[in-house]
């Protein structure tokens, strides 16, 4: 029998790969996907809480969280465009102007 | 469903829409008026915020959304902060190569974000909300996205904005597991019973994680430095009052009126931080060169100040956290109005180049020199006495927990590093012998207009604090602490 604690184990490990894309990776789109994936552990977390509080409102927070990730992505990957345009890279190692 | 309680929201997107409109017929030598009508709009929906009565909370949405004073309170905050913010983009959008109309739309859609987290009582709308302003921050930001330092400031704030919004998000699944309900009224119900449950407690962290972000607390402080220095001014400032604002609202919301018995036990925690902020703040301002930096650091300073009265856990304690702000607000739209109009020329942003600026432009000078001197504490002005009330709540608190005694010394000896940075502002304006090549300096009615106000608001607010003092009281009852 699947029960919740092996969906958070599962949206756990997400979160967790997630955060590590995010500090290890050097370039930004696969920072972004990091972050994505972190969204979507917590989206996951919040479904299967829902499944078994018996209560709907998690369920119906993804749908928020989905569209706001949708909105965040369009926003953060024209950026990245932009910074692309400018530097022909997309490392954060090239982004060091602002300084002391 | 009482779609009527959020009808100072709905003007506000409304407005928003109409200039985004507006801006397609608008030839390109008239934009800056776009800026002047929306700023006009919200006076007007800032003077009928005062029909609006609410003797008793109003909730909407399924008790998703609550408008009570408190909620009042940060609106009109909130609607002023942002009048004065496009009064002063309207200057320095001549610096935009387009679009400046959509900036002025972008401001009110993020003000409206601002107003939605004011009245947030539920999970659902406090991330709906904060997203709002911070993605449209993140535009706001790297809106000089021809200069490199606007878009690296625009990406940083885009990686750690979302990073923190994905651990407020996670947190926010772990609170709603460990209690089953979304809702603060609700949560305050479940949660008093709950206050040893680990879910419930890793959740809160998490949340307080993301909104230590948008507040620049420590140690979710790192962006803030890069940021304020990257972004346009007219952002600079918006982020400063506006979007560190809506955080403290949130916090207040959710610490004082959602999870009240697990923030009392958090008061170490709380208190902590607000040290570390304060000393981090003061301390790395110290050495900075670039004017937009050190008010970078100052604002972590500041938020650590904001902080000691969330850690005080008192209802005086976020009576001041809201006079600080109001201070704060005319204090930082002034500085930055300033430093738009002096470095209207140059591309660089060093302190050196305000040397002998009482020569050129006695009264600017005058008004940097007083912003400078409020933000530092000084008596008779706005930030001393929003100060002392802070220190005031803390002080109150001391016979429960006597570490408020240390966070108090903490905030002394904060203010008194903060006085070396401050007064070496002033002293470059006033006293620097190095005469750089200067433009003559010209300050067009409309900025000499939000200088005035803020001149003449940040001594009211020093010297005949009665008047705000009772309205931030009448809002923080409302918390139900």
């Amino acid at each position: 029998m699947i029960g919740l604690e092996h969906y958070l184990i599962v949206s756990a490990l997400l979160f967790s790969l997630g955060m590590m894309g995010v500090i290890l990776r050097r370039n930004l789109i696969v920072i972004y996907m990091g972050l994505e994936l972190m969204l979507n552990a917590a989206n996951l977390a919040l479904v299967a809480f829902s499944r078994f509080n018996n209560s709907m409102d998690g369920q119906v927070m993804v749908f928020f969280v989905i569209t706001v990730a949708a909105a965040e992505v369009a926003v953060g990957l024209a950026l990245i465009v932009a910074l692309y345009r400018k530097r022909q890279s997309t490392e954060v190692a090239d982004l060091t102007t602002l300084k002391l | 469903m009482n779609i009527s309680a959020s009808i100072l929201e709905i003007a506000v997107v409304l407005l928003g829409v109409v200039i985004m409109l507006a801006d397609l017929w608008t030839p390109p030598k008239y934009k800056s008026w776009l800026g002047v009508g929306s700023a006009a709009g919200l006076l007007l929906i800032l003077a009928g915020s005062f029909f609006l009565q609410v003797n008793e909370p109003i909730q909407a949405f399924g008790g998703m959304y609550v408008l009570d004073a408190f909620a009042l309170f940060f609106k009109r905050f909130f609607i002023v902060a942002t009048m004065l913010v496009l009064l002063i983009s309207v200057e320095y959008s001549k610096k935009f190569q387009s679009g400046s109309g959509e900036y002025f739309s972008l401001s009110l859609f993020a003000l409206s974000g601002m107003m939605f987290a004011a009245s947030a009582n539920h999970f659902a709308l406090l991330f709906v909300s904060l997203e709002l302003i911070t993605i449209t921050f993140y535009i706001l930001t790297s809106f000089l996205r021809h200069q490199i330092i606007s878009l690296e400031a625009g990406i940083k704030y885009l990686i750690l904005g979302a990073l923190s919004s994905a651990f407020l998000l996670y947190g926010i699944a772990l609170v709603y597991g460990a209690t089953g309900t979304m809702q603060f009224d609700a949560l305050r119900a479940q949660s008093a019973n709950m206050v040893q449950s680990p879910l419930l407690l890793v959740g809160l962290l998490m949340i307080l994680a993301g909104l230590g972000f948008k507040i620049a607390a420590f140690p979710f402080q790192i962006w803030a430095p890069d940021v304020y220095q990257g972004s346009p001014n007219s952002t600079t400032a918006f982020l400063a009052v506006g979007s560190k604002a809506a955080g403290f609202a949130l916090l207040m919301r959710l610490l004082m009126s959602a999870v009240p018995d697990v923030a009392l036990s958090w008061e170490p925690l709380l208190m902590g931080m607000a040290a570390i902020t304060i000393l981090y703040g003061n301390l790395c301002a110290l050495p900075q060169r670039n004017l937009k930096r050190l008010l970078g650091y100052s604002s972590i300073a500041h938020a650590g100040y904001l902080m000691m009265g969330v850690a005080a856990m008192s209802l005086n304690g976020s009576g001041a956290i809201l006079y600080y702000l109001s201070g704060y607000l005319f204090t930082v739209i002034a500085a930055f109005l300033v430093i738009i109009l002096v470095m209207q020329h140059t591309g660089a942003e060093d302190i050196i180049q305000l040397a002998q600026l009482h020569q050129r432009a006695p009264g600017l000078a005058g008004m940097l020199a007083l912003s400078m001197v409020s933000l530092a504490g000084i008596p008779p002005l706005a930030g001393f006495f929003g100060k002392f009330l802070l220190l005031r709540a803390v002080l109150e608190q001391a016979s429960v927990h006597t570490a408020y005694y240390g966070l108090v010394a903490v905030a002394v000896i904060g203010v008194v590093i903060s006085l070396v940075y401050y007064f070496g502002i002033i002293r470059t304006i006033y006293w620097e012998k190095q005469q750089l090549v200067a433009d003559e300096i010209h300050v067009s009615p409309i900025s000499r207009v939000v200088l005035w106000v803020c001149a003449v608001l940040m001594i009211y607010l020093g010297i005949l604090p009665n008047r705000l003092m009772e309205a931030a009281s009448t809002a923080v009852e409302s918390l139900k602490f």
